[in-house]
């Protein structure tokens, strides 16, 4: 007997009712809900060719068609009693497919038209979030060529933008909300196409897969990125949104910024869902970019947040750098001139530190340190 | 306010939004005029069973489409068949609903008071 993992549902009514599954070697196979059987969901399951799925979720091949149209004649039927979280068993059956009344009707397309646009397309065929960023710095002018460090730091600036605009959005949900959300790597993009022609233009794809609703965590982040980019026009207006998310998000967006600046290039953005019916987009010009570094960068500590932790103090000296471990991990910084004085704390105490937050960038790299400052201590 | 369904804590999600406004969705009925039958979670219909892979608020509340193609388009299944499409307004005090489908499926978890089979249009295949 064969058995197969659910792992992507492509259409959802009340269940899925259009799903893609995988057997133990790693065969495709496209599920279909049916008529129960004794008060259990069952399933028409068909092996098929990846390049006939790449087609039925694009909206180039209809459900029909996919279920017909495959290499072999042999189908299934199976049930999930464990649910789609564990494998399940199906059963082949011998009569033809197309006399067995479990057809769908002619006409069933994922989505009722081709798009020809490049970003919703790769969503659709990857049935995941997909990001395309295109940049033309000045070797970009003549060939579709880019410097090896421009590219390095233009993938950890976005990473890092929606990384902190993953944090600042998961803020604004209820504590309960944030607790039911699977979170881990939701901020995470991976390059799925490091180069396509045009402009230098690169595409990412949220490195986990949507949700069983075919929706991304990731599309938190880029809702917040959009609101960020959605002034660049105005410098006045964009203070205003960017001062809204104060704190690491503005941090980064502005040492993307300065990246554009340094780098004489301006950066354009789409997304998409797999269901959307347009991508959402987003761009700072070159010339945009230099009055928008001059306006954010006039204001104190954008990018700084406060942050506090409870810990043992395992260093301290009169030079104001200490060291506590908490059971969040260790925390090591420094006390700024003008500083809470470090005197007569005690080694191996239990203190409470609030601390002021800082973020830099590695010179034109993109990445990230952090730097803690005391601001002030209670002892517990 | 009190829903239809029991539902568990924190759901619907704070995500949902209110009807406050007047909307029309669509949702599979088998007869028309429609029954309570049709207004059933799946929770509903199948109290014992496990649903590993969705959220326990998802499956207390009802799937709707808010574009007639998209109901149209699942009365092309076999799960579906012989069904009929219902029209339902949607009026303030309906109930919460969110988008959980893009573009066009949502999950409704309607109040308690409010009188389903009152608001549903002529249902057709």
């Amino acid at each position: 007997m064969r058995t197969i993992r659910h792992t992507k549902t492509l259409f959802y009514y009340d269940g899925p009712q259009v799903f893609e599954a995988r057997d133990a070697i790693g065969g495709h196979y496209i599920g279909v809900m049916v008529e129960p059987e004794t008060g259990e969901d069952r399933f028409l399951i068909k092996g098929t060719s990846p390049e006939s799925l790449r087609l039925f979720r694009s909206g180039a091949l209809d459900l029909r068609s996919l279920l017909l149209d495959t290499v072999s004649d042999d189908w299934f039927l199976g049930t999930a009693p464990g649910g789609f979280s564990e494998s399940f068993a199906i059963t082949e059956r011998r009569d033809p497919l197309d006399n067995s009344g479990f057809l769908p009707e002619p006409g069933f397309f994922l989505h009722d038209q081709v798009t020809a646009d490049e970003t919703l397309r790769e969503a659709r065929e990857r049935n995941n979030l997909v990001m395309e960023v295109s940049v033309e710095p000045p070797e970009a002018t003549y060939e579709h060529r880019i410097r090896v460090s421009t590219l390095a730091a233009l993938l950890n600036h976005v990473q890092t933008v929606v990384k902190h605009a993953y944090g600042v959005a998961l803020r604004d949900l209820s504590l309960e909300t944030r607790r039911a959300i699977d979170k881990s790597n939701a901020h995470l993009l991976d390059v799925v196409i490091p180069a396509a022609p045009g402009s230098f233009r690169v595409f990412f794809e949220a490195s986990k897969e949507t949700d069983l609703l075919g929706q991304s965590e990731l599309a938190r982040a880029l809702e917040r990125v959009d609101q960020l980019f959605e002034h660049a026009s105005d410098p006045a207006r964009a203070l205003a949104i960017v001062k809204e998310h104060k704190g690491h998000l503005a941090g980064a967006y502005l040492r993307l910024l300065k990246f554009l600046v340094e780098t004489r290039t301006g950066i354009r953005y789409s997304w998409a869902e797999p269901g959307f019916s347009r991508p959402k987009a987003g761009s700072v010009s070159e010339t945009q970019a230099r009055p928008l570094v001059d306006v954010l960068s006039g204001v104190s500590n954008l990018g700084a947040e406060q942050v506090s932790f409870v810990g043992k103090l395992e260093k301290g000296d009169t030079h104001g750098t200490w060291r506590m471990s908490s059971p969040e991990g260790d925390f090591s910084g420094k006390v700024r001139d003008g500083g809470p004085s470090m005197e007569g704390l005690k080694l191996g105490s239990t203190y409470r530190f609030s601390c002021l937050e800082e973020i830099e960038e590695v010179e034109s790299t993109g990445r990230e340190i952090r730097s803690l400052y005391l601001l002030e201590y209670e002892p517990l | 306010m009190a829903y239809r369904e029991e539902l568990p804590a924190q759901c619907p999600p704070d995500t949902a939004e209110e009807i406050t406004a007047e909307r029309e969705v669509y949702r599979i009925v088998k007869t028309d005029p429609p029954t309570e039958d049709d207004f059933r979670s799946q929770r509903a219909m199948k109290p014992n069973t496990a649903f590993p892979d969705v959220s326990e608020c998802q499956v207390r509340g009802l799937s709707v489409f808010s574009d007639r193609r998209d109901g149209e388009k699942l009365l092309k299944l076999p799960r579906m068949r012989g069904g009929l499409l219902a029209p339902i307004r949607l009026t303030p005090g309906a109930g919460r609903i969110q988008q959980t489908f893009k573009p066009s499926h949502h999950t409704w978890w309607p109040f308690a008071d409010f009188d389903i089979l009152a608001h549903c249009g002529k249902a057709q295949p």
